[in-house]
């Protein structure tokens, strides 16, 4: 499906994917154990809802990276949710501080 | 004997294929319709590709620079996602060990700072492949010195913040 490149860049595209979206479902476990560790389960279930809606939509379809002449390109759709995801944990991880100095 | 003397009058006259080519063309018109019904496909394909505001303008470059900017994006991505990661790490040592507050607001800073790297990621790329479709030179990489003078900050502040929490 996607063309022959001698620099691989196909390739190093989708494993560029690949480390993204590993990253992105362990940093949201990390954070789903800090929030059973504080007893606060909400940041809990919603780090957990993060990691399922990165990994999930990938083992389904993984991105490949666009080549422009197939005419239709996935990338940005693919970079925005991970964005949105990675931003959400972040937000997230801001509240479970707040919540860890709430509770002093 | 026909084909010999057959072949003998096209090599003499080199003229008469392109007589030959000429009503063929005419009387066929086929080969002529089907790339037009592609080229509108594709164009319709084209059409579709969001977002407008960067595939509207300018002309592909090479995909393979466009692979690159994507991977570029990600890069940014997997940055902001490490400081997320760090400041969750951090309030997690913090509940563990009882440490001070100070570490609670370093972490909360590290990631907001990191969901803040990740929205960020998303401009550098439309204005990234933006100017490489118009041939324009690319933009400099805005979030970098940021980046590198937080980075630089949290390690120093933290570095005092040891300091003062062993003496």
């Amino acid at each position: 499906m996607v063309e022959r490149d001698s620099g691989a860049q196909p390739e190093r595209t989708a494993l560029a994917w690949q480390r993204t979206v590993l990253s992105v479902t362990i940093g949201s476990l990390v954070l789903a154990a800090t929030g059973v560790r504080m007893d606060t389960h909400w940041i809990a279930v919603v780090a957990v809802g993060i990691a399922a809606a990165a990994f999930l939509p990938f083992v389904f379809r993984a991105p490949q990276g666009g080549v422009p002449s197939h005419g239709r390109l996935h990338g940005w759709w693919f970079l925005v949710r991970m964005v949105v995801l990675v931003a959400t944990l972040g937000f997230v991880g801001a509240a479970a501080v707040v919540a860890s100095i709430l509770r002093g | 004997m026909d084909d010999e003397t057959d072949r003998g009058r096209d090599d003499d006259a080199p003229v008469d294929p392109d007589v030959a080519d000429g009503p063929t063309e005419r009387l066929d018109p086929q080969p002529v319709h089907v790339p037009e019904h592609t080229a509108e496909h594709a164009a319709q394909h084209v059409r579709a590709r969001r977002p407008y505001d960067v595939y509207g303008v300018g002309t592909d470059p090479d995909y393979r620079f466009s692979m690159a900017n994507e991977r570029t994006a990600l890069a940014w991505i997997r940055t902001g996602l490490s400081l997320v990661a760090g400041g969750v790490a951090l309030t997690s040592f913090a509940t563990f060990a009882n440490l001070s507050g100070v570490l609670d607001v370093v972490a909360g800073l590290a990631c907001l700072g990191g969901a803040s790297l990740a929205l960020w990621s998303l401009v550098a790329w439309r204005r990234n492949e933006r100017a490489m479709r118009l041939g324009e030179p690319l933009p400099s990489p805005t979030s970098l010195p940021v980046l590198v003078v937080g980075v630089i900050g949290f390690g120093l502040g933290l570095c005092v913040y040891a300091f003062f929490e062993a003496f």
